[in-house]
């Protein structure tokens, strides 16, 4: 395959981008992928060494299997490959967090000794949609536990509250944003 | 200028001396990270999106502190001198990563210097509260609070599964990193400390010395931290830290013992030595004061030395630094200069203290 950008030199680099909820992927060469990457300069003096620990857990040549294509996913907000964000040890924003969530459980993991997930602080504005999401999952257990006894009355009430909060949770959603 | 007065030598209250073990837990840190959600973090954002975020922040800090009835004084980096930086750093106010000034960033100081806010360091917003002595929970409500009424009107980077966005993956989760600074001369001289440390870090803390590079720590002083901020709750992560540092506190205590015990005279004839060196010396290195400064801090700690107030130690060592000892000598110092002017302001200082205490040893001759 021939680069998509230049029409010269072969592809070497498959690059997906999420925009606007479409998935675009582009065949690139070595050249033109490395001109894609808006941000490789100025973060050469990090003082962390985490950076060099990411990669050695995350060798960036290993995870294809054919060395000929290798996915780079890259931030739709601010341009930073995966591979930027390992090299430097640091994320550009953050939407880096949700275009590389599939990479992260693997990074926290060997950071924060095998913990993936905040149990923490919660801000205000936030805390009223998580509870809510929080009730409607222990509503669905309930529900679930009902349907299979067959306990049917119970369980059309559960459903009912079920539509109630998530109609609720809505309003918030709109409202909130 | 309004900066003028964060500069001038004199202790901050977090410099202090209080309350239980604060004979060897020296002083107590809380930083929150927290960033914007709709700005790049700091290493990828434009110079247009940093003064956007500095305004923003700053705005709501300046207004809504009064709320808190907490005054900020805003200072920005880019207008202040590559001296006024160096100070504020020496005095644990900023970060040497926001003093290198980037890109635009400002720090807010609270009145009594126990909140500093650093905005466009390595994250957008970094909430520092500091306490003098043992006080993780004082120091964390103090951040808490601050960062609950700036949430009211900022909107933070958070992700349900992940917590709080941070641009490090260190810091993701709680954003929290929570530190005391520890004296422990005796598990230092017991070489103790060196079996402590790397049994510490497996469990998700981390002991290292701070002032000094490399294992060996300036002045025996340490800085015990969480590692973690993902998976546990800032609760959770403050008891572990507290139940550790209460452990490594006991071993000192122990550790002390032991030495006054097998070896009183040698131990009481190094303190002695110390404090003449501090008091008579002309030319003093800084690893030269800083032991010397461990060694009296001991001596108080053991009530072997009555006439020095803690305190003045706690001072000493922030003010020994380089740009602290330019600003006394009002000129550019060169290392050898340094060391004669630091050698002065220990003699000029605890001669001061002799005066105020009352000196069983004698100062005639300072």
């Amino acid at each position: 395959m021939i680069c998509s950008q230049c029409g010269e030199r072969p592809a070497s680099v498959l690059v997906k981008q999420k925009r606007n909820g479409q998935l675009i992927e582009r065949h690139l060469c070595h050249v033109c992928a490395a001109e894609n990457h808006s941000l490789n300069l100025a973060f050469e003096q990090d003082p962390l060494a985490i950076h060099q620990l990411l990669s050695n857990w995350f060798p960036t040549q290993s995870p294809s299997v054919n060395p000929f294509k290798k996915e780079v996913s890259v931030c739709p907000s601010c341009g930073f490959t995966f591979n930027d964000s390992l090299k430097l040890g640091k994320f550009g924003c953050a939407t880096c967090y949700d275009a590389f969530e599939s990479n992260l459980e693997e990074i926290f993991k060997r950071l924060h000794n095998g913990n993936t997930e905040h149990t923490g602080k919660i801000p205000a504005s936030y805390g009223s949609t998580l509870k809510l999401k929080k009730e409607i999952e222990e509503l669905r257990k309930q529900l679930k536990v009902s349907i299979e006894a067959e306990e049917f009355e119970e369980a059309v009430k559960l459903r009912d509250q079920v539509r109630e909060l998530n109609k609720e949770l809505e309003r918030g959603a709109t409202h909130g944003d | 200028m309004a900066i003028d007065r964060f500069l001038v030598p004199k202790a901050s209250s977090w410099m202090a001396n209080n309350g239980e073990n604060a004979d060897i837990a020296m002083s107590t840190r809380i930083r929150l990270a927290r960033n914007l959600r709709e700005f790049k973090f700091p290493y990828a954002f434009t110079e247009d999106e940093a003064l956007k975020v500095d305004k923003a922040v700053s705005s709501v800090l300046v207004d809504k502190g009064k709320d808190l009835s907490l005054e900020f004084t805003h200072i920005d980096i880019h207008e202040i001198s590559q001296l006024q930086r160096e100070l504020l750093v020496e005095k644990h106010l900023i970060s040497p990563h926001l003093a290198a000034g980037m890109h635009s960033g400002s720090v807010l100081l609270s009145k009594n210097e126990e909140l500093s806010i650093m905005i466009n360091e390595e994250d957008h917003l970094r909430i520092q509260s500091l306490q003098s002595g043992f006080h993780l929970q004082e120091a964390y409500q103090t951040a808490d609070q601050l960062d609950s009424m700036l949430e009211q009107s900022l909107q933070y980077a958070f992700h349900e599964k992940f917590g709080y966005l941070t641009s490090c993956p260190t810091n993701t989760g709680t954003g929290m990193r929570a530190s005391v600074m520890l004296h422990l001369p005796a598990l230092t001289m017991s070489q103790q400390i060196t079996r402590i440390i790397p049994a510490i870090s497996r469990l998700g803390m981390v002991v290292r010395g701070i002032y000094g590079e490399g294992s060996e720590a300036l002045g025996n002083v340490y800085q015990i931290s969480n590692q973690l901020t993902l998976g546990k709750s800032e609760y959770e992560i403050l008891q572990d830290l507290q139940n550790m540092t209460e452990q490594i506190i006991e071993q000192e205590r122990r550790a002390r013992e032991a030495i006054l015990t097998n070896s009183p005279l040698k131990l009481e004839d190094r303190i002695y030595r110390s404090l003449g060196t501090l008091t008579y010396s002309r030319l003093l290195t800084t690893e030269e004061a800083a032991k010397c400064l461990s060694d009296v801090r001991l001596g108080i700690d053991l009530k072997l030395i009555e006439n020095i107030d803690m305190s003045i130690l706690n001072e000493l060592m922030i003010f020994m630094q380089p740009a602290f000892l330019q600003l006394y000598s009002e000129k550019p110092l060169s290392a050898n200069e340094r060391d004669v002017t630091r050698a002065k302001l220990f003699r000029e200082r605890l001669k001061q203290e002799y005066k105020i205490n009352g000196d069983k040893e004698g100062e005639d001759s300072v």
